[in-house]
């Protein structure tokens, strides 16, 4: 870089005070490129296609004003993922929290084996994906795989873990709950880490019990944490695509079908980009909802 | 105290359970393909062999696809870092016309979920002509605002004196960024830049829409799309997770209190 | 070797080729893939197999889409309308396929006259997959099914079929035919047995349905015989259980595609295989052939910005190869499309393999539309429709109510190809 052939002589006269000059935009110009092209742009052009019929082979699109949009309304698939996706958070997200928290409590006061701790409860959360779901379709095998030898070995018959409609969700959240736990336990950990040891000691001397002490104060003072978490764990559900994909593959079809993917078969499987875009809308949406609650109820939430 | 050895028995039976499936994949990688369907299944394999790896190794398309990744993370990274600090300090340090109106565009860009953006984005890359390029995985992975804002509060917080001693010295404001603010962010820049690499190591969804070309795949994205040209065979597709894992966690394993952090500070805001 | 195949010239050396053979087949493509690759090492030639169905459309689709796509691929015929040709298909060049003589007397003409769109040449097929039946040879003799040489003897009508299976499942304590009630499978049965009622589903351009109700359900009601009335077969099985339960002898017929081949003479499983029974008597063709569902694998040219006569020479070699190889490819079990190879003595000596040739000449297309073919829309709504009348989890009306509504918002949806 010329780093030291470039001069701003503007500012070199004014010492002490900001000047309004450009130089400031240039800083900032390659970033807002990028983010315009490939962040602004997408979002105007996607809601300006979700007005045509355009097609992902080409051809000439026709204005189709908002039935897209009307279409969706009356599409049972649309809601029916959209319901997948929230019952997914409903099931997902209090283990993820509680089992969390749990690892933490006990990374937080385990003194020779915490290096343990911490490796086996985060290290899930650093595979890619694909691994994670490669690793659990292997377990869920119903003929040779791991979980129904164990059923086996309680006397249970095999079951079709991805296929079976009764079984088919709770094994995307147990795979979901052991990738991505270890981010939650990581937030509680810190968390725990800062409440000043002196509070459990004064409380000690004043003869509580572990269990009071955790829950008169180890707990009331996660609430912060807990209800970012909660709000954390809520848009990442509502964009759950990944797992649920490569888990359920050519197999379970739209019985755990999120509306990302009703998303993607549509635009990319039949071609729909116009469609597609309008239900992208509908995510969109929700999720913006969902983010401005977050800033409404945890203003000072990004500020710590 | 009396709890105390009961509940680190807890500790490291969970932690022991949460090591399973990895444990799982590991023990199903140095089998010989004939034990992996075994029933009853067994953990101690009959005979210990690393023909799976082999297979994998000579299939050629896993070095490959680790290859891409580290192109596409290590881009993507470089290129964050660089676009983000020096838009972080623009709006840190100078005044321009439209600054405000602009950073307020930034900030409404964290709320924006780019998987909601999959369908129009992709249809863009048509029209540029970046689909199936490695270009195509990585610039849309750079426009995140979030890194801009996390670096901007970092900026705000280094008392001023420092650059202005700088300028007294004659110092371009280029200068005073590269050599006075940035290495006082050295916490923050290693932080963004673990985050952003973990992230774009491990993303799936962009690349598997952008990419269909195997010979441009990452790790996640070939694993998930190239059907396993070892066909149903558990052993060797347990090995290919075991070597497309392994990277990150290796990582973790020696430097666990940096990763964390990174991932612990930057992934909160994102 | 073609006359092509020599002084090709330099830049355009590189193949890229991507099919979706992951079963017992994908052995066979591997094994040619690599005779291709040996005998042609001026070019820089690679294959990839993607995850079959869905996923490989959706990925050959994007990668047309966006220009950069394989030289060739695999593509089942009856999603040709589904892939736009010209649009994100281009068409063989006619003087490459006279120079490597590729041409239509050498092809069914019912099957070369789909490939051809508006004149012009979109897909070279090279094989026929119908839905077949395998049978236990040693099973079956216990029962008095079949000859000593292994044949089958002659079964037609559903009753004197189910009486059959019966006997079979007494034999065998568990079943007495296995099939799966997931995915396309469902479809698969159930287009074999309308079709055998000579019913229709769309009108010709796939803008009314013109389903016979009382036929469909007269389908329907047999597939609810087979594992819920009568309970010869399983209700809920995936594929993968159904293939296991035939190749370990613990059933005695299995209804399947015909790729299944080597994975039961890797088994050693005492099997053979025949057409597709008659259920339902009166539209069988010639030889008394039972119609059935069918499917064609052909190799395309995706769509890719700028691509040149010249450089499409290497992708036509490849096509000519595995023609030319097609009897090779049949020891996999799908029938050759490719003439001259089925008249061979080498292929009328594959044993199973040559003895359900014949049902190519009575395949059962899915009918043209932008949403139908293998592992289309349409196939996979029938079969989740279907597949709960096989579970016995909804009734035949249930059924084909569901698969009606389903398949008339496909027709309500405008085109996007």
């Amino acid at each position: 870089m010329a780093v030291d052939t470039v001069r701003a002589p503007v500012e070199l006269t004014a010492p002490a005070r900001r000047t309004r000059s450009w130089a400031g935009l240039w800083f900032a110009l390659p970033f807002l490129l990028i983010y315009v092209v490939f962040m602004i742009w997408p979002i105007l052009a996607g809601l300006w296609s979700s007005l045509f019929n355009t097609s992902l082979a080409g051809g000439d699109v026709e204005f189709l004003g908002l039935s897209n949009y009307a279409e969706m309304a009356r599409d049972g698939a649309v809601w029916d993922s959209l319901w997948n996706t929230v019952w997914f958070t409903i099931l997902s997200t209090p283990p993820l929290v509680l089992v969390g928290l749990g690892m933490a409590l006990l990374a937080h006061r385990a003194r020779r084996t915490g290096w343990l701790l911490r490796f086996s409860f985060f290290m899930p959360f650093l595979l890619p994906v694909t691994v994670v779901a490669l690793i659990w379709l292997w377990i869920y095998q119903s003929d040779f795989g791991l979980l129904n030898a164990a059923v086996a070995w309680f006397g249970g018959d095999p079951v079709a873990w991805i296929n079976d409609e009764r079984t088919a969700m709770w094994a995307v959240v147990i795979c979901t709950l052991w990738w991505t736990v270890g981010f939650n336990f990581l937030l509680y950990l810190a968390a725990l880490q800062g409440i000043p040891r002196e509070l459990h000691e004064a409380a000690a001397v004043d003869g509580a019990t572990p269990a009071q002490r955790l829950w008169r104060i180890t707990l009331p003072l996660l609430r912060r944490t807990t209800g970012l978490i909660l709000v954390l764990q809520l848009i990442a559900s509502l964009k759950i695509f990944d797992q649920v994909y490569l888990l359920n593959e050519g197999n379970a079809g739209p019985i755990t079908r999120p509306l990302i993917q009703y998303v993607y078969e549509q635009g990319f499987t039949s071609y729909r980009i116009g469609y597609a875009s309008a239900i992208s809308y509908l995510l969109f949406l929700i999720i913006i909802l969902v983010a401005f609650a977050q800033f409404k109820i945890f203003p000072a939430g990004r500020d710590d | 105290m009396r709890t105390r050895l009961p509940l680190s028995l807890l500790g490291v039976a969970l932690a022991l359970l949460w090591l399973v499936p990895l444990a799982w994949a590991i023990d199903t990688s140095i089998k010989p393909e004939g034990e992996t369907t075994r029933v009853p299944v067994t953990w101690i394999p009959d005979v210990f062999t690393l023909d799976a790896y082999r297979g994998v190794f000579a299939a050629g398309d896993l070095p490959m696809w680790l290859f891409n990744s580290a192109i596409v993370a290590g881009g993507v990274t470089v290129l964050t870092l660089a676009a983000a600090s020096l838009a972080a300090y623009g709006f840190s340090r100078l005044d321009f016309p439209g600054k405000n109106w602009l950073f307020a565009l930034v900030l409404a860009g964290i709320m924006v979920p780019p998987q909601a953006l999959i369908v129009p984005l992709f249809h863009q890359m048509q029209t540029l002509g970046l689909v199936d390029t490695y270009w195509g995985m990585i610039l849309p992975q750079l426009a995140a605002p979030v890194m801009v804002f996390i670096l901007k509060k970092f900026f705000d917080g280094i008392p001023r004196e420092y650059e202005q001693a700088a300028e007294l010295d004659g110092a371009s404001r280029l200068r005073m960024f590269w050599s006075v603010v940035l290495p006082m962010s050295r916490p923050v820049l290693a932080a963004v830049g673990v985050f952003t690499f973990v992230t774009a190591w491990n993303n799936f969804l962009w690349p598997f829409i952008v990419v269909s070309d195997p010979d441009l795949m990452t790790v996640p994205v070939g694993l998930g799309t190239v059907q396993s040209s070892y066909g149903l065979r558990y052993a060797e597709i347990m090995a290919s997770t075991v070597i497309g894992g392994l990277p990150l966690v290796v990582v973790y394993a020696f430097l666990q209190r940096h990763v964390i952090r990174g991932v612990g500070d930057a992934g909160l805001k994102g | 070797m073609s006359a092509a195949a020599c002084g090709v010239p330099s830049g355009n050396d590189r193949l890229r080729y991507w099919n979706l053979f992951g079963g017992g087949d994908g052995v066979r493509m591997v094994e040619l893939i690599d005779a291709f690759a040996a005998s042609r090492p001026d070019l820089d030639f690679q294959a990839s197999t993607l995850a079959w169905g869905p996923p490989y459309y959706t990925k050959l689709s994007m990668a047309s889409a966006g220009g950069r796509a394989p030289d060739v691929a695999i593509l089942h015929l009856a999603r040709l309308p589904s892939f736009a040709p010209g649009r994100l298909l281009d068409p063989f060049p006619p003087e490459l396929l006279t120079e490597a003589g590729i041409t239509p007397d050498r092809f069914l003409p019912e099957i070369w006259d789909r490939c051809v769109v508006d004149g012009q040449v979109y897909a070279i097929p090279l094989d026929t997959h119908p839905f077949v039946m395998y049978y236990n040879t040693e099973l079956c003799e216990k029962l008095g099914l079949a000859t000593a040489n292994g044949d089958l003897i002659p079964l037609r009508g559903p009753d004197e079929l189910i009486a059959a299976w019966a006997e079979a499942k007494k034999l065998t304590g568990g079943y007495g035919l296995v099939l799966d009630n997931f995915g396309v499978s469902p479809w698969r049965l159930w287009w074999t047995l309308y079709r055998q009622l000579n019913g229709d589903l769309l009108n010709p351009d796939a803008t009314a349905l013109v389903i016979d109700d009382a036929k469909a359900l007269q389908a329907l009601d047999f597939m609810r015989r087979l594992s819920v009335t009568d309970a010869v077969a399983p209700g809920q099985m995936l594929l993968s259980g159904a293939v296991a339960l035939f190749g370990s002898s613990k059933a005695a017929f299995l209804f399947n595609g015909e790729w299944e081949v080597t994975t039961f003479q890797t088994q050693k499983t005492p099997f053979s295989m025949v057409p597709f029974p008659e259920v339902f008597p009166g539209t069988a063709g010639p030889g008394g052939i039972a119609r059935t569902q069918a499917d064609c694998h052909t190799f395309v040219l995706p769509h890719q910005r700028g691509r040149t006569v010249a450089g499409t020479r290497p992708a036509i070699d490849y096509v000519r190869f595995m023609l030319e190889h097609s009897v090779d490819w049949a020891a996999g079990g799908h029938v050759p499309a490719w003439l001259p190879a089925t008249r061979s003595p080498d292929y009328l000596a594959l044993d199973p393999q040559s003895r359900y040739r014949d049902a190519a000449a009575v395949a059962q297309l899915d009918p043209k539309a932008w949403f139908s073919g293998s592992a289309s829309n349409m196939e996979n709504l029938a079969g989740a429709a279907f597949g709960a009348v096989q579970a016995g989890t909804a009734t035949p009306e249930a059924g084909l109510a569901q698969f009606k509504a389903d398949l008339q918002r496909l027709i309500d949806t405008p085109a996007p190809v």
